[in-house]
């Protein structure tokens, strides 16, 4: 399979990921997956999973949300978070997302941002399962 | 006159505290480094962000921006970063004497105030100010997520219509040497000038709604700018005044060896010339 260039770039790190043949992404509207020959385009994504295809394996990271870059000589992920599963620190994805869930039921704060943390906190977990 | 022992105990403890000042510099100087660092990786992640966001802005209402919404100034939102921990000389009681020259021009009872640190949280309840939000014992692990979370918090209070204005009063990092104090108007949001456009592409979802769900993150991204540029130079004015502190403890130091060395002198001439005017006493007999 042809493969294309990708770069994931966050805050605090740019990862290069090489040369690559399929990338899948959160994107706002739904997946959408990647390959080698796409049309330019510029996406936004939510918080979910992207999936990397690199030699043959299957890389996962949990993502927060940000937009996938296609131009013809490579795929830029410019995204906020980017977590390879066996980076997760899953006890305190954990408890973030107890917490959220506590804050959601008492409705004392606002509640998009407490969905939001939510989201966040369950997506690291799901990830983190890949592994 | 002070005798001996006193001045070997405060050898002894002023030697402690220059051990302790200057274990705190290395310290800081570890944590600057790593700060440092952190600003410039995140540098092409906010350069790339705000290039897209300019190309796409052409093309959109700006109206629909409720981030760039200018309205009516009723409240002020004050933003000031301090540090949780002192001992870092000037630091946070420059900032908070600017953001209170600031508050007064305001207007003290249209503005709120948010303050990120234990330092400036403190001073500014005990003195009554409107201080709306309040963060602090973050510092030591400051990550992305907090600017996220900040982030999200302050666009509440925007979007809500509480506040019609943010400023930013923050420490500006410039060398180890000089941070200089920066006030700088956080929201709404100005996108100005260089409005280039990128090739021909496909956009999913609209330009607009791409703008919508960008522009949070932009404000992410300035949120860890200045929460990276505050620690930085609470680490740098830490890291000169221990080293001025260690210095200081030297010289006292010294000075007090000095004395030490003069009085034992004293003492021993004093003993042998008991010693001789006795000897001569007793020939005198």
């Amino acid at each position: 399979m042809k493969s294309f260039q990708l770069e994931i770039v966050t805050p605090d790190k740019l990862l290069d990921k090489g040369e690559v043949t399929y990338v899948r992404c959160p994107g706002m509207d739904g997946l959408f997956g990647v390959m080698n020959g796409h049309i330019p385009a510029l996406i936004g994504m939510k918080t979910g999973e992207i999936k990397v295809t690199k030699d043959g394996n299957d890389l996962f990271f949990a993502t927060s949300g940000g937009y996938a870059d296609i131009s013809a000589e490579k795929v830029e992920l410019l995204v906020e978070t980017a977590e390879q599963a066996d980076e997760i620190d899953v006890t305190r994805a954990a408890s973030a997302r107890d917490k959220a869930k506590e804050h959601l039921s008492k409705g004392d704060v606002d509640y998009i941002q407490s969905k939001a943390k939510l989201d966040r906190a369950a997506n690291r977990l799901a990830v983190a399962n890949r592994h | 006159m002070a005798n001996l022992k006193d001045i070997r105990d405060r050898i002894k403890s002023i030697r402690n505290i220059q051990q302790v000042t200057k274990a705190m510099k290395m310290v800081a100087a570890a944590k600057l480094r790593k700060a440092q660092e952190r600003m410039e990786q995140a540098r092409p992640y906010e350069e790339r962000l705000s290039q897209v966001i300019h190309s796409l802005l052409p093309d959109v209402d700006r109206s629909l921006l409720s981030l760039l919404d200018v309205r009516e100034v009723k409240r002020i939102a004050v933003v000031v970063f301090t540090s949780d921990r002192g001992l870092a000389g000037s630091f946070n009681s420059n900032i908070i004497r600017r953001a209170e020259e600031e508050i007064k021009s305001f207007g003290r009872e249209v503005t709120d105030l948010i303050c990120f640190g234990r330092r400036g949280r403190d001073y500014f309840r005990k003195r009554d100010y409107s201080v709306v939000k309040d963060y602090a014992d973050f510092w030591s692990d400051l990550n992305f997520t907090h600017a996220m979370e900040f982030g999200e918090e302050l666009i509440e209070l925007f979007v809500s219509g509480r506040i019609d204005e943010v400023y930013i009063i923050y420490n500006w990092f410039r060398s180890v040497g000089t941070q200089k104090i920066k006030m700088e108007r956080l929201l709404p949001l100005v996108y100005e000038g260089e409005e280039q456009s990128l090739s021909e592409r496909l956009y999913e979802p609209s330009k607009e709604e791409l703008v919508c769900s960008l522009i949070p993150r932009h404000m992410n991204v300035e949120m860890w700018k200045y929460l990276l540029e505050s620690f930085a130079s609470e680490q740098a004015a830490r890291m000169v005044a221990m080293d001025n502190a260690t210095e200081n403890a030297g010289e006292l130091i010294h000075d007090l060896r000095l004395e030490f060395n003069k009085l034992r002198q004293a003492s021993i001439t004093k003993e042998v010339l008991e010693i001789i005017s006795g000897a001569e006493a007793l020939k005198v007999q």
